[in-house]
């Protein structure tokens, strides 16, 4: 135990440093705060207001406005489908690599190890214009899969890592029952192993949900011929760059957009957290 | 060869097996070789050729584009920036973030989680939108920042902070340091929450103060985890694009356009001056900034090797 941190004086020096923290972290999440009292003002009071956080009289309709007017009733859907899609293929396909990677012998298996510990090395994000040639081909433009299968083809080799090292650390005797009983290659990968790998799912499933939810150069790519594509973030940009006056009615459709991740991450955080602070461990 | 246990084979002895095993993997395979590992060689490609999009390009011009590129003076005006944007915001950020998680690394301090919580959320949230938002908070219009200030009679008109060209991209490293400093957080906390309690009471008992502490064995215990940090912050900065993309899209004037947002406006709109787009000369100043990035990853390998062999890790 170290001197003096139990003495009053060190005690009222981390209750100062916690008010100070609170003050802080107040004007670090400001700007979500004011947005969300930006949603629920009228738009002069929207520019009396400058900085204020409390809305006078709250105009629901902004959201209402927002839904149907700002058309992002059809962007949220979108948003949905495409984070739905995504997180269940990344799941599903890198799970079902991870295991065959760390539960089986199968021929070649270590030349796709040293494939994907490569890839994980090799520069990535400058790639779209080929990327945009292939779904061209595909026959997928214009359509929310170009967007789901770009996303899931990112981020594949991130998560079958991450399902291998846990999958790794299973002992072996859990599939030798089910295999006495003769249970077949798919059935013991799902109701085997799949079911013990809770907590790497979790953890998977929240960072492509975050990954796909936040994307806007995906879709803002894949939207650019057809408007109804558009997903709520490049939604948002878009309405920004049509209506920048409608102020409240950008703050509504933000707050749209930052809800869903905001109370996934508040619910979750402690995953999520270890989750990131497992970059630097590893 | 036998080896020691038996083998761990629990499927591949069956041919049935095997060919499981192959369906198992393909998905992975086959769409990580689609949308990863074939448009690394595929943006060369189409880096010697004359393409507008459409169908297959056929017409090959050689160096050209490459050319085009390094004769552009807005393709170095972008990638001025874009080192100044990771000049600035690394150190900045990492300095930040470093002293934040040293003032929530004390097990005593109440409501750590809540704060950590708070200080991290900007991270989940999309940088368009914020990006969207920020442009409400610094409009040039009588509202946000300038609003109060107007009141107080600091200033008479609006300020315009994002359409001004010095101030630009200064306003989105400033943003960028906000939005991505929770991440270094974490990073660093879970660094010193690795650093070993005995180090501190061996320094103690050396009498060393608060500072020689922190100076003498903090510093020193999360060097090597440092050297990760400073390097994916570097990397995560030269890709930024989601900012100023919804900021100022490069502007005023191009003065605050990164080399991500100039290859956007080479491949999918026209600007800089071009009626069309131009995939030709987007590739090649795409495969220019890869290859700075490759450089950049391999140095990160380098230094994390010899950080280990200090340690006499091998």
């Amino acid at each position: 135990m170290r001197a003096g941190d139990n003495s009053r004086g060190a005690a009222a020096s981390r209750n100062a440093l916690s008010i100070l923290l609170c003050i802080a972290g107040f004007f670090y999440v400001f700007p979500f705060i004011w947005t969300l009292a930006g949603s629920l003002k009228t738009p002069s009071g929207f520019f009396a207001d400058g900085l204020s956080v409390i809305p006078g009289n709250p105009q629901w309709h902004n959201y209402a406005d927002a839904w149907i007017k700002g058309k992002f009733g059809l962007y949220f859907f979108n948003s949905v489908f495409i984070t739905l899609c995504t997180v269940s293929l990344t799941i599903l396909f890198s799970s079902m690599a991870g295991y065959v990677l760390s539960r089986t012998l199968l021929p070649g298996r270590k030349v796709v190890i040293t494939l994907i510990v490569i890839t994980l090395f090799l520069p990535r994000g400058y790639t779209i214009l080929p990327v945009f040639e292939i779904i061209q081909h595909l026959g997928l433009l214009n359509t929310l899969w170009a967007v789901i299968v770009v996303q899931v083809g990112g981020g594949l080799i991130f998560s079958t890592f991450l399902f291998m090292g846990y999958m790794q650390t299973l002992p072996r005797e859990v599939e030798e029952a089910a295999m006495m009983d003769g249970a077949s290659f798919p059935r013991i990968y799902w109701s085997v192993i799949m079911p013990l790998v809770g907590p790497i799912i979790a953890t998977v499933a929240l960072f492509s949900f975050i990954g796909s939810w936040n994307d806007f150069f995906t879709p803002l790519v894949f939207s650019a011929g057809k408007p109804e594509l558009r997903t709520l973030a490049v939604g948002m940009y878009a309405f920004q760059g049509e209506n920048s006056r409608d102020w409240t009615l950008i703050c509504a459709a933000a707050t749209i957009t930052l809800v869903p991740v905001i109370t996934v991450f508040l619910f979750l955080q402690r995953y999520f957290i270890e989750g990131v602070a497992g970059a630097v461990k590893g | 060869m036998a080896r020691k246990d038996p083998p761990d084979t629990l499927h591949a002895s069956h041919l049935r097996d095997s060919v499981w095993g192959y369906l198992f993997l393909a998905p992975m395979f086959i769409l990580t070789l689609t949308f990863v590992i074939y448009p690394i060689f595929g943006s060369v490609r189409i880096a010697f050729y004359n393409w507008d999009g459409i169908g297959n390009p056929t017409q090959y011009v050689g160096w050209r584009h490459f050319m085009g590129v390094a004769k552009d003076p807005w393709f170095w005006g972008a990638l001025k920036h874009t080192v100044i944007y990771a000049a600035v915001l690394v150190p900045v950020q990492l300095f930040l973030a470093l002293i934040l998680a040293l003032l929530l690394n004390n097990s005593r301090l109440k409501g750590v989680n809540f704060f950590r919580a708070l200080y991290f959320m900007p991270v989940v949230t999309s940088g368009a939108v914020v990006g969207v938002v920020i442009n409400l908070l610094f409009g040039n219009f009588a509202s946000g920042l300038s609003a109060p200030l107007i009141k107080l009679g600091l200033i008479s008109t609006p300020l315009d902070l994002l359409g001004s060209p010095s101030l630009a991209l200064g306003c989105i490293i400033a943003v960028g340091i906000w939005h991505t400093l929770g991440y270094n957080l974490i990073y660093f906390l879970a660094s010193l929450q690795a650093v070993p309690e005995e180090l501190y009471e061996a320094a103690e008992v050396d009498g060393a103060s608060k500072v020689q502490r922190l100076v003498h064995v903090t510093l020193p215990s999360i060097r090597p985890m440092m050297v990760i940090i400073v390097f994916m912050a570097i990397l995560g900065s030269l890709g930024q694009f989601d900012l100023v993309k919804t900021m100022t899209d490069g502007g005023p004037y191009y003065a605050s356009d990164l080399v991500s947002t100039y290859i956007y406006s080479y491949a999918f709109a026209s600007s800089h001056g071009m009626s069309q787009s131009n995939y030709g000369l987007a590739s090649a100043a795409s495969l220019f900034m890869s290859l700075m990035v490759f450089g950049f990853t391999m140095l990160q390998l380098l230094a994390i090797k010899v950080s280990r062999k200090e340690r006499g890790v091998s």
